[in-house]
């Protein structure tokens, strides 16, 4: 793998050779948090070392909220020819990248998902080091450093950026900016000792307690505990849960058909196993009709599920059901109930 | 002969909203005009076909009095398909605000103090359910222009309108805004059908319940919540009130003892 130096002086040219290349997104303020959006102007290009914990993960960018899925009239359907943009998703932190990792595996293990396929292959990742905040917990879920997963990577060595490369795309793109002279293919002597101190900056900016030892085997062993029918008595199934954690895949599709014409869609948008209605099969049967059991299968999802199939857990310790469910049902306090920690 | 269906579009007791957010809808309706023979338009109309058969009767506003139960039976069976038009018509919406609390002839002495009325006698504001089999919703106060359309075309179609059971909350977070909730503003978007796109909280404004209460609102967490945010619990159900009409009553009738 190559690495080379690069210098903050020259975000704004960084800007303009990411820019040759795609639309850039990346975190932009949105009240008191964040969001992915369209950068059209340099001054929001930001290396965001602070946690930028966007409402919405970056799965929107390739399955978005809402979006038809098919075109059809009453002969024959076709999937809409819609332009898909190259994206250029810069500043997403460790979490973000296993995260997309993770949905890498769902989506195109055994069945291809095309609709993310398609939107996938446009996306280059650029990534960015990060700090912890209190909510915080990747060292927990070992998505802290990633391996893989991006193309480009740059680590704060404080005087300046050691850049990852991951691939050849990547390798592009830093062509450009070599050419512009905006990267430096001569690393310091002093980069390893520099490097161990990142790792270790890195290291020591955890501070949520979050206990996740053995939470595996803890789920299946609380199969039948009553904590969850306690959960279940004040989850508010406002699903929001669902729409910011980064690795939920859950969908629906309804069709409709225009007013007056021969022609519909099929729209295909984000739904939640935290409804009710999600868990509903034909001759009105509800195989998850009570919120406890939708509950249970959500943190099943997250701390066990996954790991039979692919591995790993699903939670990249975002932090973001931490901060989002409004009666403070998330994978903390379901960690401290799992080992009793907390009071019922 | 036109082969088209043929839609009636009837008003009781409401603000005329709906049927008007319906003609607002001004990029389809010729669309609208296209594909449906229109025998009735309360609000749009003034040689309306009051006694003509539809296949589709869109019925807005609540039922206040004796006459105007006799003229929903009346479009009941001249309708092959009968909607309930909006919140007013769906469930009573804010004229029903104190819906079963047993004060209303009194409130209704103290308005009008002892009169007769050429409209027959009145009563409490009910949806139009509870008079007549209702087959298909469109819901909000006024209904939402996709939502609204959408169900309309499939009507038209000769379908009956489908809505997943989800809260405004999810439509909410797809338009990725930040929960209201955890600012400790009363927001009733977990409470509340969506459908309407959440627009309120798109522009900061919390929501206040206008699609209806939804099958599986957890009134009491919400209650909690908002009791530990420093919500009194007479606001908190006044608040529920505004748009809660019969449903309330109907689901929760052990929460209002509280
Ligand atoms: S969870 Fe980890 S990778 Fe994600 S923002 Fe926090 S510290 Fe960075
Ligand atoms: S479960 Fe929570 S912390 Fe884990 S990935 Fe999902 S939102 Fe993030
Ligand atoms: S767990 Fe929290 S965020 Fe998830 S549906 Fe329940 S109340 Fe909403
Ligand atoms: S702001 Fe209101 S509608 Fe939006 S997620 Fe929070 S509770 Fe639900
Ligand atoms: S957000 Fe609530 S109040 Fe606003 S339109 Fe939707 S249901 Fe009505």
């Amino acid at each position: 793998m190559r690495v080379v130096k690069f210098e903050k002086k020259n975000t704004e040219k960084l800007f303009d050779v990411l820019s040759r290349f795609g639309e850039v997104w990346s975190p932009m303020e949105k009240g008191e948090s964040y969001s992915y959006q369209k950068i059209e102007d340099s001054n929001n290009f930001i290396f965001h070392e602070e946690v930028t914990r966007t409402i919405l993960p970056e799965k929107k960018l390739l399955l978005p909220q809402k979006f038809p899925t098919l075109k059809f009239n009453s002969k024959k359907y076709e999937k809409p020819n819609e332009e898909i943009p190259t994206k250029i998703l810069f500043g997403i932190h460790n979490c973000g990248i296993s995260a997309l990792n993770i949905l890498d595996e769902f989506y195109t293990t055994d069945f291809v998902d095309a609709d993310y396929q398609q939107r996938r292959n446009k996306l280059i990742i650029v990534g960015v080091s990060c700090i912890a905040d209190e909510h915080c917990f990747c060292d927990k879920t070992n998505t802290n450093i990633v391996e893989k997963g991006y193309d480009i990577f740059f680590a704060d060595l404080c005087n300046y950026y050691l850049v990852w490369i991951g691939t050849s795309k990547g390798d592009d793109i830093i062509r450009m900016g070599e050419d512009m002279g905006i990267f430096d293919a001569n690393i310091p002597g002093d980069v390893t000792n520099k490097y161990a101190e990142y790792r270790k900056r890195n290291r020591e900016s955890y501070c949520n307690d979050i206990d996740l030892e053995g939470s595996t085997d803890l789920m299946e062993l609380s199969h039948d505990a009553e904590f969850w029918q306690e959960l279940g008595d004040i989850c508010l199934s406002c699903g929001q849960c669902t729409m910011v954690c980064p690795t939920c895949t859950c969908y629906n599709v309804i069709d409709e058909i225009d007013l007056n014409k021969d022609t519909g869609q099929r729209i295909r948008y984000w739904d939640s196993c935290l409804f009710k209605d999600f868990s509903l099969t034909a001759g009105d049967h509800n195989f998850r009709a009570a919120r406890s059991e939708r509950l249970k299968l959500w943190y099943t999802h997250k701390l066990k599920a996954f790991i039979g199939k692919f591995g790993a857990p699903s939670c990249v310790g975002c932090g973001r059901c931490i901060v989002t469910c409004p009666v403070d049902i998330n994978i903390k306090t379901v960690a401290e109930k799992l080992k009793k920690k907390r009071a019922l | 002969m036109s082969n088209k269906p043929t839609l009636g579009i009837f008003g009781f007791t409401g603000c005329a909203g709906c049927q008007l957010a319906l003609l607002n809808c001004e990029d389809q309706l010729i669309d609208l005009f296209e594909a449906a023979d229109i025998k009735v338009f309360y609000e749009a109309m003034s040689n309306n076909d009051d006694g003509a058969e539809v296949d589709i009767a869109l019925v807005e506003g609540s039922i206040n009095t004796d006459k105007q139960k006799e003229e929903l039976f009346h479009i009941r069976k001249k309708a092959k398909t009968l909607v309930a038009f909006g919140s007013c018509a769906s469930y009573g919406c804010v004229q029903a605000m104190a819906y079963g609390d047993g004060k209303w002839e009194e409130r209704f002495r103290k308005v009008y103090g002892d009169v007769e009325f050429a409209v027959g006698k009145a009563f409490e504001a009910q949806p139009i359910h509870k008079f007549v089999k209702v087959d298909a919703t469109i819901p909000g106060c006024s209904p939402a222009t996709h939502q609204m359309l959408t169900a309309i075309t499939k009507l038209l179609n000769g379908n009956l309108p489908v809505y997943t059971n989800a809260p405004v909350c999810l439509e909410c977070k797809l338009h990725e805004n930040e929960c209201l909730l955890n600012k400790g503003i009363l927001c009733l978007g977990p409470l509340t059908q969506g459908g309407c796109t959440a627009p309120c909280i798109s522009h900061n404004t919390p929501c206040v319940g206008c699609w209806g209460i939804i099958e599986e609102a957890n009134h009491s967490a919400e209650i909690e919540l908002l009791i530990e945010n420093g919500y009194k619990i007479e606001d908190i159900i006044r608040k529920f009130r505004i748009f809660g009409g019969s449903k309330i009553s109907e689901q929760y009738t052990k929460l209002w003892r509280l």
